[in-house]
């Protein structure tokens, strides 16, 4: 039965779109562009979550898939805006390596998530799909804070990473017991909030927010 | 029970809101130390005395580990309360914050411990919520000194930590799954006293990947090299008090994550596995540690790296296994936690006087504060292992045990580090307290309460070298069955 649900062609679709939208955000030159990307990774999340809840029938997971909408859809993207409204910072995103390299080192990072997680024969051949995807968030994001300069690329890139546990999370299990699940959203929600007045400090501090001035401290 | 302990440091953080000068919110915050203290010391007597508590429908839960490591949190935390007081005074006095500052530290401050005891007492792999909670408080803690260098380790603290507990989260998911798989789509699927007794039973693979991804998460929040990177930045960054809770507690916390994986994982997988993994890693940060402290000039960096080393002497006590190594591990766990907050009250002390952190320019300690000069000695023989103090048996027993388990050459190596860290480290200390003290230093110490707070941790740095009340070790001997 479980099976069932997460080889539907619709689950299927819905998780390649989310990679799509990690390679939009990995293309993109543009802020406001990668937030938005961002936001929609993040519906089709709440998507993915409410088709299992729907199969399912548990009310534990409507609840999920509610708060996905409303916090990584709605709410976080509107803090990154705020951000980026008030300390004017200039819209482009700033690599450390170029548009094309960082599209093909995301698919490279993908066909080896995809072998990776193949290569583990306890799982489904289905939930080996959606686990193959969550593994390539995870490492794309990792990418994406390594290879952009500014401050809130980095914090886009531990939240996508976040959501491809998400996407792992729900597909394996579908979710964690409820009270886990509010536990992670409260601290996803407070770490952005605490990184957005870090960035704050940072732009205060050193007048932009290029991750290359905070490398004083060594040895 | 373990609702008050918990209660009793969100309040006081609470309360300290309300504080209008310098004098209430001192008050307020000791009273609320002591408090939480009282309640810690309860719940671990209790625990002791009649077993594991359960409460607030499963979700809370304490056991002699949980107990063990909320003692270890509420001693510091009542110590560095103390000593927040003297030290945060002073730079109060010298108009380094203002009240509002002074007030948002202690607000913070109480709420870090609420977030450590947390972590205690979470009966549940919702650990990782209460250890990312650390992490987002301490780093506000972090950047309390708008200085470009804190800001910029309280970012680094942030980003790298919040990877590193993704990957925990990831771990975390893996053993749920496998839970699931035993007993059934439970709320229960996550709580160790469910998991631990059917964890023989869990799928051997996902439990290795699981634990991979654990050790890696968590063991960057506890320092394990080479994930540590962050660590000596925070450390040195923070104001002098949260840096011991950080290197005294927080690393605890986040290597108690571990143990209570590995003994899941442990019951999966059998024990190569995992001790090995535990060896190296913790071999790996001793051997990182070593050119840093020998090349080290900054001395709040140097007893960050010194971290590194003992959080890595842990792991491998773990992994050495057996009942010694991890009796070992568990009151090296103690122990690094008195000696460590000791050094650092000592060398916040030498802070405040000298206002700089490079060791070249620090010296004759011992002549213009005698008191803080003779708790660095005495602290810096202790930290690196020599008789008899406290570190001493408890780094003995990991060796003996490594030894007579034949783990011959991870246990010549350990020693050999040990040896060299020893050198090194007490080089720089020795620099730093004999020899005449710098033009323009005035004699005499910081204030009484910083002098008090470093009063009680020489006890136990004493009295633990030379003597473990029965008691003491009837309660290790409870924590090394858990893990075991």
């Amino acid at each position: 039965m479980p099976e069932l649900i997460l080889g539907s062609e619709m689950m299927q679709l819905i998780i390649a779109l989310i990679l799509v939208t990690t390679f939009m955000i990995l293309g993109s030159k543009r802020l406001y562009s990668c937030v938005r990307a961002f936001s929609i990774q993040s519906l089709l999340l709440a998507c993915v979550a409410g088709i299992v809840a729907y199969s399912t029938g548990k009310i534990d997971i409507y609840i999920v898939a509610f708060l996905t909408l409303i916090i990584k859809a709605a709410i976080i993207p509107y803090i990154f805006l705020y951000i980026i409204r008030e300390i004017k910072v200039k819209k482009e995103v700033e690599l450390y390596v170029n548009i094309s390299p960082s599209l093909i080192i995301g698919g490279v990072l993908f066909v080896i998530s995809y072998y990776l997680i193949k290569s583990i024969h306890i799982l489904s051949e289905l939930s080996s799909l959606s686990l193959s995807a969550s593994m390539s968030l995870v490492s794309i994001g990792l990418f994406i804070m390594i290879s952009r300069k500014k401050a809130l690329m980095q914090m886009l890139g531990i939240l996508i990473m976040e959501n491809g546990l998400f996407l792992g999370a729900i597909s394996l299990t579908y979710g964690m017991p409820l009270l886990v699940e509010l536990g992670i959203f409260f601290d996803v929600l407070i770490g952005v909030l605490i990184m957005g007045i870090l960035i704050f400090r940072i732009n205060r501090t050193f007048e932009s927010i290029d991750t290359d001035m905070l490398k004083t401290l060594v040895g | 029970m373990i609702e008050y302990l918990l209660l009793a440091p969100l309040l006081t953080s609470i309360l300290c809101a309300f504080t209008k000068n310098r004098k209430q919110v001192e008050t307020v915050s000791i009273a609320g130390s002591i408090t939480t203290l009282g309640l810690g010391l309860v719940l671990v007597y209790k625990v002791f005395r009649y077993g594991p508590i359960v409460s607030w429908e499963n979700s809370l839960f304490a056991d002699a580990f949980s107990a063990y490591i909320v003692l270890i949190v509420s001693l510091v935390g009542f110590v560095a309360s103390m000593y927040s007081i003297g030290y945060m005074g002073h730079e109060f006095n010298h108009g380094t914050m203002d009240i509002k500052k002074l007030r948002l530290y202690y607000i913070l401050y109480h709420l870090f411990m609420f977030t450590m005891l947390l972590v205690g007492v979470t009966n549940n792999l919702g650990l990782w919520i209460a250890i990312e909670m650390t992490t987002l408080v301490s780093a506000l803690l972090m950047i309390l000194y708008s200085k470009k260098s804190s800001i910029e380790a309280a970012w680094k603290y942030m980003v790298i930590c919040t990877v590193g507990i993704t990957f925990a989260l990831f771990g975390t998911i893996l053993t749920y799954y496998a839970a699931v798989k035993i007993l059934g789509e439970t709320g229960d699927a996550l709580n160790w006293t469910s998991l631990i007794a059917v964890a023989d039973q869990f799928d051997p693979t996902i439990m290795k990947l699981a634990f991979i991804f654990i050790l890696i998460g968590y063991g960057t929040k506890a320092g394990l090299a080479p994930m540590h990177t962050w660590l000596p930045d925070a450390h040195s960054e923070a104001p002098t008090p949260v840096s011991a809770l950080l290197s005294g507690v927080l690393l605890n916390c986040a290597m108690y994550g571990i143990i209570r994986f590995y003994t899941i994982a442990t019951a999966s997988t059998g024990t190569a596995f995992t001790s090995n993994l535990l060896i190296i890693f913790g071999l790996l940060s001793l051997g990182i540690a070593v050119p840093f402290i020998i090349l080290q000039e900054d001395y709040k960096r140097l007893l960050a790296y010194s971290s590194v080393e003992h959080m890595g002497i842990i792991a491998i006590g773990i992994g050495f296994g057996g009942t010694f190594g991890i009796l070992g591990a568990i009151l090296h766990m103690f122990n690094h936690a008195m000696t460590k907050s000791l050094m650092f009250f000592a060398v916040g002390n030498v802070l405040l006087k000298h206002e700089t952190k490079k060791i070249s320019k620090v010296s004759g300690i011992v002549k213009s504060m005698p008191v803080t000069g003779t708790m660095l000695i005495l602290g810096g023989l202790a930290i690196t292992g020599s008789p008899p103090f406290s570190i001493f048996i408890s780094e003995f027993t990991i060796l003996a045990s490594g030894f007579s388990q034949g783990h011959i050459v991870s246990s010549v190596l350990l020693l050999l580090f040990i040896i060299i860290i020893f050198a090194g480290f007490f080089n720089h200390i020795s620099n730093m307290a004999f020899g005449i003290p710098k033009p323009g230093i005035i004699s005499g110490e910081m204030s009484r309460w910083t002098l008090g707070a470093m009063g009680i941790l020489i006890v136990f740095v004493l009295i633990l070298g030379i003597y473990i009340p029965t008691f003491f070790y009837d309660m290790l001997m409870q924590v090394v069955e858990i893990v075991r």
